[in-house]
């Protein structure tokens, strides 16, 4: 199961901002990046380290912690692909952002 | 008997073992730990590791004029004929 | 530098940190097909000196490999590193550590550490074995 939650207004965050949030008890990171919303999980896979806190390049976060990158399309560790940040769906209807939670209770 | 000269580190469990090995043959050896080492001492590691096409990996251990990265009895006892 | 799990001026009990970070890289090293050596001991070893490098530098650095100082040459060595020397581990079935080793290996006895030249040369072989 999954549905949408509503997450923030689209013109709250500018092209190349990032924006912790948190829906439905997970931590997520809400990007918007040449116009698109990304959605993932906020915890780097490695220790932990809050992704916000990181450094975006492009399509590209750098954890702050130890420099681990991942691409935020598709959560994908750039050194180790079978290494992923979960990843969710976002869509933007009225001037709102929705995401995308599995397992969410509605 | 060939000089032994090794660089280790005071963590790395496999530089205690490669220590031991040599001391329960009683060759003797010298040993500089990098993480203890002053900053130009561990530069000097460095590019001498790196001359040898290696990276710092412990143990570095140079027997006469070769050298064995890692903890590998069967290679020391060979450059060493016992 | 700091790692942000460490609260100011709190020194975190070393058998709790320990076992912290066994569950944060097992869920690292499980997906590139590596477990935590059998071998006990060197595994509480490790994770021993692990911590130690923690408190004294804020992360858990590889106790058997030398760090420059330089962010981009030691952050490749904040363990679990299999991800950064990948085709080295793989041809050792194991971490240079040994605190990891192929999810495959019953004994790692079997194993050796393989330099990182003698991979080099081994590979230029069998290139030239098979053109
Ligand atoms: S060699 Fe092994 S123990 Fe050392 S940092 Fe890498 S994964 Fe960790
Ligand atoms: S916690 Fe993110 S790179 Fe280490």
């Amino acid at each position: 199961m999954s549905s949408w939650f509503y997450a923030i207004g689209e013109n709250e965050l500018i092209d190349g901002g990032k924006m912790p949030l948190s829906l439905e008890g997970n931590k997520i990171l809400l990007i918007r990046q040449e116009g698109v919303f990304y959605a993932i999980s906020n915890k780097c896979p490695h220790m932990g380290c809050p992704l916000s806190r990181g450094i975006l390049d492009g399509h590209v976060i750098k954890c702050p912690c130890h420099d681990w990158q991942f691409d935020i399309r598709d959560g994908e560790f750039l050194s180790a692909r079978e290494i992923k940040i979960p990843v969710f769906g976002t869509k933007v209807s009225d001037g709102r952002v929705f995401v995308k939670i599995y397992g969410a209770v509605q | 008997m060939k000089k032994v000269v090794m660089y280790t580190l005071s963590t790395c469990p496999w530089c205690m073992r490669a220590k031991k090995f040599f001391r329960e043959h009683d060759i003797p050896f010298e040993y500089i730990d990098y993480d203890k080492a002053d900053r130009e001492t561990q530069q000097a590691i460095r590019e001498d590791c790196l001359s040898h096409g290696e990276q710092m990996s412990f143990p570095f251990v140079k027997i006469g004029d070769d050298v064995v990265v890692g903890y590998n009895l069967n290679k020391y006892a060979q450059l060493l004929g016992l | 530098m700091r790692s942000y799990w460490v609260c100011d001026g709190e020194k975190m009990d070393t058998g709790k940190r320990k076992e912290q970070l066994k569950v944060m890289y097992q869920r690292v090293v499980d997906p590139l097909g590596y477990k935590f050596s059998p071998d006990e001991e060197i595994v509480d070893f490790l994770l021993e000196q692990e911590v130690q490098l923690e408190k004294e530098k804020g992360n858990p650095f590889c106790p058997c490999q030398g760090l420059t100082g330089e962010r981009d040459h030691d952050m490749k060595l904040v363990c679990p590193c299999i991800p950064f020397h990948r085709e080295h581990y793989d041809a050792m079935k194991r971490c240079w550590c040994g605190l990891f080793v192929h999810k495959s290996v019953d004994d790692p006895y079997e194993l050796q550490q393989i330099s990182l030249k003698d991979l080099e040369e081994s590979k230029n072989k069998k290139k030239k074995e098979r053109p």
